[in-house]
């Protein structure tokens, strides 16, 4: 009974913070995202499929879905290996390795992109050299997912490495001690710890390249029907002036992205509920 | 009661949102892939890689290659797709140097073209070999005030006055913004007896104004659209489909004098691959045609050919037009104009 009126008690003296959060919320976040829902369906519902229906507005959201999977698939690999890697060996720069892969998050994404061109662009370091025998990474799709995974990279090895960090030793220990290799260990015993971290970062990471536009707009070359990410297609309509349009599109990936978090959100709570 | 415990240990709730998760997913992963798996594509089309500077957007996607579309089918059998980029010139132009694909570029001024080849993009001004030396349509610069032009702004001067804001484009990417310099510079410098001092002050009265500067001529549009500033310098092309589609709530002022913008058609050669040499040039050939010429009017550009700029009779008319070749074409109007006045004289002096 007690327990019960405290709980009641905190609540609602909780009325103070949360009004005064959704004050600062509100014109910080709520109202420009419900801008974005007002200007979307201004021409009607009809008017909203519409804009919709155009082949370059279907190209650049199929187009975007599909750097988001690849992304969040290899960097979902290979972000757990760079973890693994870090998290289980001792080998000199492991410190100096551990900031640089977690730079992406710092570095500016439109230096991310000036970078990967002066790299693999025509005219880049390496480019210079792929160029005459006719491979060109950028402005070509595979560029676009070399700055993605460049991008989002930190993410999943954000959501892995500290499962990873906490895992006991001393299971792996077991394991090894009743015939496991490594491969076996890693599969029975880590990866089954790592499940959550998989599911987290790659949400985040998914989420993350469904929006990235600093760097796509360096390396993509920004063609319609062939490189144009959805954030890119708003922006060149929202130029253009096209602002209903734009904000059709937007208001597609607003919805995505808010599905994803809410989805992120359940699971970490969940599992938060599940380990106390 | 054995099978209603099995029942009760199923997590329902949990096994649903789970499901309809992975449904979801699969649901996404469906639509993104939906047009390349086979069959249900058809035999993909050839394309045509088009960069183009802001304001033409509009009128190639629904003009100009609907129409070469169309005539391709016929003479050929083939469908085309346009593959296309549409940015402020300057930043096109960095693109091409950067090395983007492009196979046919739009700039809005010649001067981008010779950029490139000093970046060895073209190997010579390979576009002064195309009809009327590669310049592909016109529109003069002219002034957009808000409706019933309260400041009663009627020519460049006016542009000077206190109290006045101006929102221009950037000279650094947009083809536009140069263009509105030598306007602006000649309104002030032709019929004046000291020609230099005359534009440089002109210059400097409407840069002093200048509230707000966009990447390109449709951002600069979008900015003024958005309620900055009292007058937008813009191509008259801009401002005549903005008042035809009643997007724009605004009133085009035509200055007594000021300056045809020209358009330089470039075909990257080396993008070209041997295969879509004859697309291109087929494409490149449509752009001087009497239909691509009426279409360009038809969107509020002024065609290289008289005969068809009186089909459009929304047309303004502008006492004392002038060309960049009254300045001795771009490289000298650039090095005389743009940079010894503009950027080194008035920039310095309006302290930017």
């Amino acid at each position: 009974m007690t327990t019960n009126t405290q709980g009641n008690s905190s609540r609602t003296s909780g009325l103070l913070p949360v009004s005064f959060l959704l004050m600062v919320l509100l014109p910080l976040l709520l109202m420009p995202l419900g801008a974005i829902y007002v200007f979307a369906v201004r021409g009607g519902l009809s008017g909203f499929l519409a804009t919709l229906r155009q082949p370059d507005a279907q190209f650049a959201l199929r187009f975007s879905l599909l750097i988001a999977f690849s992304t969040s698939l290899l960097n979902g690999v290979l972000g757990t290996f760079t973890a693994y890697v870090l998290a289980k060996h001792r080998f000199q720069g492991r410190e100096a390795l551990s900031v640089i892969v977690n730079l992406p998050v710092a570095i500016p994404t439109v230096v991310v992109g000036t970078s990967l061109l002066l790299l693999w662009g025509p005219i880049g370091l390496l480019g210079q050299f792929l160029d005459p025998v006719g491979i060109q990474p950028m402005f070509a799709p595979f560029g676009v997912l070399l700055a993605h995974l460049f991008v989002t990279f930190p993410y999943m090895l954000g959501a892995v490495k500290p499962v990873l960090d906490e895992l006991e030793v001393t299971y792996e220990e077991a394991a090894y001690t009743i015939g496991a290799n490594r491969w076996q260990a890693f599969r029975f015993v880590i990866l089954p710890a790592l499940r959550g971290g998989l599911f987290s970062g790659s949400l985040l990471t998914f989420a993350h390249s469904l929006g990235e536009f600093g760097a796509t707009v360096m390396v993509s070359g920004n063609l319609r029907l062939r490189t144009q990410t959805a954030p890119l297609y708003i922006f060149a309509q929202f130029e253009a002036g096209n602002i209903a349009t734009a904000n059709s599109v937007a208001a597609i990936l607003a919805t995505l992205s808010f599905v994803l978090f809410f989805v992120l959100l359940r699971f970490t709570e969940r599992r938060s509920q599940r380990l106390t | 009661m054995k099978r209603r415990a099995i029942f009760q240990l199923i997590n329902w709730r949990l096994l649903f949102q789970r499901l309809s998760f992975a449904s979801m997913l699969a649901g996404l992963a469906l639509y993104a892939v939906w047009p390349w798996i086979p069959g249900v594509r058809t035999t993909p089309p050839r394309t045509l890689v088009i960069y183009g500077f802001s304001i033409l957007g509009e009128m190639m996607n629904e003009g100009i290659a609907p129409a070469f579309q169309a005539q391709w089918q016929r003479q050929r059998g083939e469908s085309v797709q346009f593959i296309s980029s549409f940015a402020g010139s300057g930043t096109i132009t960095n693109q091409l140097v950067l090395g983007v694909p492009a196979e046919v570029a739009i700039l809005s001024l010649e001067l981008d073209a010779i950029r490139l080849v000093e970046a060895g993009v073209l190997s010579s001004e390979t576009w002064r070999r195309l009809p009327h030396s590669g310049v592909l349509n016109r529109t003069p610069f002219v002034i957009l005030v808000r409706p019933g032009n309260p400041k009663g702004i009627h020519d460049f001067a006016d542009l000077a006055r206190s109290n006045i804001g101006v929102v221009h484009p950037d000279p650094l990417t947009s083809g536009g913004a140069n263009w509105a310099i030598l306007a602006e510079y000649g309104a002030g410098a032709r019929h004046s007896s000291a020609p230099a001092e005359a534009g440089y002050q002109l210059l400097l009265g409407i840069w002093r104004n200048v509230v707000a500067q966009a990447a390109s001529a449709r951002a600069a549009r979008t900015q003024f659209e958005n309620g900055f500033g009292d007058a937008l310098i813009t191509y008259e092309q801009e401002a005549l489909r903005d008042s035809a589609s009643r997007r724009l709530q605004a009133e085009i002022v035509y200055p007594s004098s000021t300056i045809f913008s020209e358009h330089t058609v470039v075909t990257v050669d080396k993008n070209i691959a041997a295969t879509q040499r004859e697309l291109v040039d087929a494409f490149v050939t449509f752009l001087w045609s009497d239909q691509a010429q009426s279409i360009f009017v038809k969107y509020g550009f002024r065609s290289v050919n008289e005969v068809f700029n009186h089909a459009n009779s929304s047309f303004g008319r502008i006492n004392d037009p002038f060309l960049v070749s009254d300045f001795g074409g771009w490289p000298r109007a650039k090095r005389e104009i743009v940079d010894a006045i503009w950027k080194r004289r008035v920039l310095k002096e309006i302290g930017q």
